[in-house]
C-alpha cells in the first residue's frame, strides 16, 4: 500500500511520526517524573517544561521536514522525472545536478549515466541511421509509387478498419476532408456490398480470389467500381484475413449510360410514332383524299422530321461522352506532340496554354503529329506551329504554317491513312468520330491552317481542396488487438485527437466563444501526417483586441467563416471514436459543450488533459504550462506558432507522444490506470471523465 | 418575284430529293440546273456561272467541302453563294462547311420553308 503513496508523502508520513513519537514521549516522561515527584503543585511546572519540549521537538521535525523536502524528496523527484524524460521521451537536456547538491553524489552519478546513455545513443544512432536512410529512400519510393496508382487504394484490418489509403482513394470516399486511418471503412462506404464481398472471399477460401463489387460513398451517394482481395499475412496465420480495395469512380460513366438508354428509348418511340402514321396517311390518300389528308401528311412528316433532326442532334453532341476519356493536360499532349514531330524529323513550335482537355491523348498526339508530319511532307513546313488553345466550352488544335491553304481532298486522303502500323481501324476519320469533331483548312493572312476542335475543355486551375498525393498509412494496426472497453484499452493502442481552441476570452460564461479549432489525430502512438483538422470560427461577436494580440485572429478574418454549429460538427466527425486530448482540458471543452444543441452531438469523448499528464510524470510541485512542459521535454514552439490553435496543437501533440512512453515506465499501460492516477491530482484540474474511466 | 431571274445550280446525287429541290425552286421562280455528282460540279460552276450552288456534303468522287474550298479559292467565282446541305448537320460539320466559305449550312431532313428562306435570304446578300 505504502509502495503506492509519492516519495514526498511517505517522506511527509516519516516525519510526522518522528514529531509525533518525540512529543508523545516527552509527554511520556513529564507524565512518569509527575507521578514520581508526588507534588501536586509542581504540575503546572511539569506542563509547562513538556509543553515547551514538545513543541520545540515539533517545530524541529517541521524545519528539519521542510529542508528534507526541499534538498531531498523534491530533488529526488526532479531527478527521476529528468532521468525518465532522457530514458523514455529521449529529451536531449541533462541531469539538473544544482538542484540535486544536497544528495550526496547521486546527482553527479545520474549526470554521469544520463551522458553515458546520451553517448550510447547518438553511437547507436549513427551505426543504425546508415541503413535507416537507405530503409527510407526505399520507402519513400514505394509511398511515391503507391500515392500515383491512378485508382483509389485502401488496406482494411480484419475488422474493416482503414489501415492505408492513398490522395486518390481520400478524394473518392470523402471530398471535402481527409479519412482517418484506424476508423471503420463504413463511415465513408456504404457497409453491405463490401461486406458481402469480404463473406464471398472469405467462403471461396482462395487466396488469389477477387471480387468485384459496387459500392457507394455515405456522403455524396457516389457510386464507386471496386475490386477487393483478401491479404493473408504470413504471421496471420489461421485468423481472419485483411483486404485491399481498388475503387473507381463509375457515377459519370454510370449517368453517360443512362442518358445513352433514354435517348435510344426516345428515338425508337418518337420516330415509331409519326412512322406508323405516314403510312397510314399515306394509304389513305386517294383519288378524294382531299386538304385534310394533305394536312394530316403534312404534319406527320413535319413531326417525323423534327424528331429525327432532334435527335440526332443529341446523339451527336453525346456521342463523344460515350468514350472513357479521361482529362488531360494540353501541355502533356503539346509534349507528346513535339517529341513525336522531332523524332520524325520536323522542326515546329508546339506550345499549349493551360487546359485540361477531355480526350484519348494517344489518339489525339498521333492524329495531330502525323498531320503535321505529311504537312511538312507536303512543302507545307515553313514556320510550322501547333498550339491548343482555349474556345470555351472546348479547346481549338490549330496547326498553321506560312503558304498555301490544304486542299480539303488531301486532308481526307490523310485522315483515311492508319495511324499506327498494324491498326488499321484507327484512322484520323476515327479519331475524329470518337472525339466528334471535325477537321478543316483555314486561312488567317498570310498563314494557312488546319483547325480541330475540341468539344470539352477547362482551365487547368488547383482544386480548391488539393488531394493529398501522399499514401497514407500504418501496417501495424493489422495485428492491432482490440478490447471494447475503453478503461481497459492499452494507452498505445487508443486513437488520439489533440485539439486547441482560441478564442474572443477566457469566460464562456459571459459569452466568449471560440475563433479558431485546430486538431491533429494520432494512431498507434504516432501522428498521423496529414490527417489535421483547422478552421476559424465566426464567433458571432466582437474579438476584443486584446485577444487579436494574443492569438492574432481578427474581425476580418472570421467575418466569412462558419459558424460554431457547423465547424463543431465536422469537429465532432473528426474525433469520432478518439480520446479527446487537450492542455487544459475544461477550458476548451467549456466552449464546446455549450454548442451542443446546435452542433447535434454530445462531446462526451474519453479525455486526457496534458496538465495532468505532466502533473503525473514531473510530480504536482512542477509548472504545467505548455511552455514550461514543452521546455522540460525538448520540444520547440516557433515563436509565431505560439498561441496560435494549429501551433499549440502540434505542442501539445509533440508533448503528448512524448509522455506516454514515461507514464507506461511507470507502469500506467491503460487508458484506466491513467484516469485513476491524474485523479490524485484534482486540485489541479478537474478530470472529465466518467468514475469507470470511460468518457464524460 | 424579284429572284425570277435567279439560276440556282442543284448538286445532289439522290434523284428523289433532286427532282423536289427541282420542283420546289422552280415553283419558287428560279433557273434551275442539276448534276448528280462532285465530279461534274466544278465544270458545271465555272460554265453557268450560278447565282448560287445547292450543295451536297456526301457526294461520290468529290465531296461537297472540296467544291466548296474550289470555288472559294478561284477569284473568278466570287459571285457565286453556296448552301450546303448535309443528311448529319452536326455543330462541327456547320463550322467546317461556314470555315471552308459556305453562304449557309442546312441539315436534312429539312422543313421546306426553312429552305426556301435561307435561299432567299442567301441570294438577298445575306451571306
Amino acid at each position: 500500500m505504502y509502495e503506492r503513496l509519492s516519495l514526498r508523502l511517505r517522506v511527509f508520513l516519516f516525519f510526522a511520526l518522528v514529531g509525533l513519537g518525540g512529543v508523545a514521549a516527552i509527554a511520556a516522561g513529564i507524565w512518569l517524573g509527575y507521578r514520581r515527584l508526588g507534588e501536586p503543585e509542581a504540575l503546572s511546572a511539569f506542563v509547562l517544561a513538556g509543553a515547551v519540549a514538545g513543541f520545540a521537538v515539533l517545530g524541529l521535525t517541521v524545519w528539519v521536514w521542510l529542508l528534507f523536502d526541499e534538498n531531498v524528496a523534491k530533488a529526488i523527484e526532479g531527478l527521476s522525472a529528468r532521468l525518465r524524460a532522457k530514458a523514455h521521451a529521449d529529451v536531449a537536456a541533462g541531469v539538473d545536478t544544482e538542484r540535486a547538491k544536497y544528495l550526496g553524489d547521486l546527482a553527479p552519478a545520474a549526470a554521469a549515466v544520463s551522458d553515458s546513455l546520451s553517448e550510447t545513443r547518438g553511437a547507436l544512432a549513427q551505426a543504425v541511421q546508415r541503413e535507416t536512410t537507405r530503409l527510407a529512400q526505399e520507402k519513400a519510393r514505394l509511398e511515391a509509387l503507391l500515392a500515383d496508382v491512378p485508382e483509389g487504394v485502401l488496406l482494411c484490418s480484419p475488422e474493416h478498419l482503414i489501415v492505408f489509403y492513398n490522395g486518390q482513394a481520400a478524394e473518392l470516399i470523402c471530398r471535402d476532408h481527409v479519412p482517418g486511418l484506424d476508423r471503420p471503412v463504413f463511415d465513408y462506404l456504404r457497409e453491405a456490398p463490401i461486406r458481402h464481398a469480404y463473406e464471398r472471399l472469405l467462403a471461396a477460401g482462395q487466396g488469389d480470389a477477387a471480387s468485384d463489387l459496387l459500392c457507394a460513398t455515405v456522403e455524396e451517394g457516389r457510386v464507386l467500381s471496386a475490386r477487393m482481395r483478401l491479404l493473408r499475412l504470413p504471421e496471420e496465420e489461421g485468423g481472419y484475413p485483411g483486404y485491399v480495395l481498388t475503387l473507381r469512380d463509375v457515377t459519370a460513366e454510370l449517368a453517360v449510360h443512362a442518358r445513352r438508354e433514354r435517348l435510344l428509348e426516345e428515338i425508337f418511340d418518337r420516330v415509331r410514332r409519326p412512322a406508323a402514321n405516314l403510312q397510314t396517311v399515306i394509304g389513305a390518300i386517294g383519288p378524294e383524299g382531299g386538304e385534310a389528308l394533305d394536312a394530316a401528311l403534312a404534319g406527320e412528316v413535319k413531326a417525323l422530321t423534327g424528331a429525327i433532326t432532334e435527335l440526332g442532334a443529341r446523339y451527336d453532341e453525346s456521342r463523344a461522352d460515350w468514350w472513357p476519356m479521361s482529362e488531360n493536360r494540353a501541355r502533356d499532349l503539346a509534349d507528346g506532340i513535339a517529341a513525336r514531330l522531332a523524332s520524325g524529323g520536323v522542326a515546329a513550335e508546339v506550345e499549349a496554354e493551360r487546359l485540361l482537355l477531355r480526350c484519348d491523348a494517344f489518339e489525339i498526339v498521333a492524329l495531330v503529329s502525323r498531320l503535321a508530319v505529311r504537312l511538312a511532307g507536303a512543302g507545307r513546313g515553313e514556320g510550322l506551329m501547333v498550339a491548343i488553345t482555349a474556345e470555351p466550352p472546348g479547346a481549338a488544335i490549330g496547326i498553321t504554317w506560312a503558304g498555301a491553304p490544304l486542299p480539303v481532298a488531301e486532308l481526307e486522303a490523310w485522315l483515311e491513312e492508319p495511324l499506327e502500323v498494324g491498326l488499321a481501324d484507327v484512322t484520323g476519320r476515327a479519331v475524329l468520330r470518337t472525339h466528334g469533331t471535325e477537321c478543316w483548312p483555314e486561312v488567317s493572312g498570310e498563314r494557312a491552317g488546319l483547325l480541330l476542335p475540341m468539344r470539352s475543355a477547362r482551365p487547368a486551375v488547383a482544386p480548391p481542396h488539393p488531394a493529398p498525393r501522399s499514401a497514407i498509412y500504418d501496417f501495424e494496426l493489422m495485428s492491432k488487438a482490440r478490447t471494447a472497453a475503453v478503461a481497459d484499452r492499452r494507452l498505445m493502442d487508443l486513437t488520439y485527437v489533440v485539439f486547441d481552441t482560441e478564442t474572443t476570452g477566457l469566460l464562456p460564461s459571459q459569452g466568449d466563444e471560440i475563433v479558431q479549432i485546430a486538431a491533429l489525430r494520432c494512431v498507434n502512438g504516432r501522428r498521423v501526417e496529414g490527417e489535421e483538422f483547422e478552421s476559424l470560427v465566426n464567433p458571432g461577436r466582437n474579438i476584443p483586441a486584446a485577444a487579436t494580440a494574443v492569438h492574432h485572429v481578427t474581425n476580418d478574418m472570421v467575418a466569412n467563416a462558419p459558424r460554431i454549429e457547423e465547424v463543431g460538427r465536422r469537429f465532432h466527425r473528426f474525433a469520432a471514436g478518439a480520446v479527446l486530448v487537450a492542455h487544459n482540458a475544461p477550458f476548451d471543452l467549456e466552449f464546446l459543450r455549450r454548442h451542443e444543441g446546435g452542433i447535434g452531438h454530445r462531446f462526451d469523448h474519453p479525455v486526457l488533459d496534458t496538465v495532468l499528464l505532466s502533473a503525473v510524470v514531473f510530480g504536482s510541485h512542477e509548472t504545467h504550462t505548455l511552455d514550461a512542459l514543452s521546455e522540460r521535454l525538448g520540444i520547440v514552439i516557433p515563436e509565431d506558432a505560439r498561441h496560435t490553435a494549429m501551433g499549440d496543437t502540434l505542442a501539445t501533440t509533440e508533448a503528448f507522444l512524448k509522455l506516454l512512453p514515461m507514464l507506461k515506465a511507470k507502469g500506467m499501460e491503460t487508458f484506466g490506470d491513467i484516469v485513476a492516477e491524474v485523479r490524485k491530482h484534482s486540485r489541479l484540474l478537474m478530470d472529465l471523465n466518467q468514475p469507470n474511466g470511460s468518457g464524460s | 418575284m424579284a429572284e425570277a431571274a435567279k439560276s440556282i445550280l442543284v448538286v445532289e446525287d439522290e434523284d428523289n430529293i433532286a427532282l423536289a429541290l427541282e420542283h420546289l425552286m422552280r415553283r419558287e421562280g428560279y433557273q434551275l440546273t442539276r448534276v448528280a455528282s462532285g465530279a461534274e460540279a466544278m465544270p458545271a460552276i465555272l460554265r453557268d456561272r450560278p447565282d448560287l450552288v445547292l450543295l451536297d456534303v456526301m457526294l461520290p468522287e468529290v465531296s461537297g467541302y472540296e467544291i466548296c474550298q474550289s470555288v472559294r479559292l478561284d477569284p473568278e467565282l466570287k459571285g457565286v453563294k453556296i448552301l450546303m446541305m448535309t443528311a448529319r448537320g452536326n455543330q462541327m460539320e456547320r463550322r467546317k462547311g461556314l470555315a471552308l466559305g459556305a453562304d449557309g449550312f442546312i441539315s436534312k431532313p429539312f422543313d421546306v420553308a426553312d429552305l426556301k428562306a435561307e435561299v432567299r435570304r442567301i441570294l438577298a446578300g445575306g451571306g
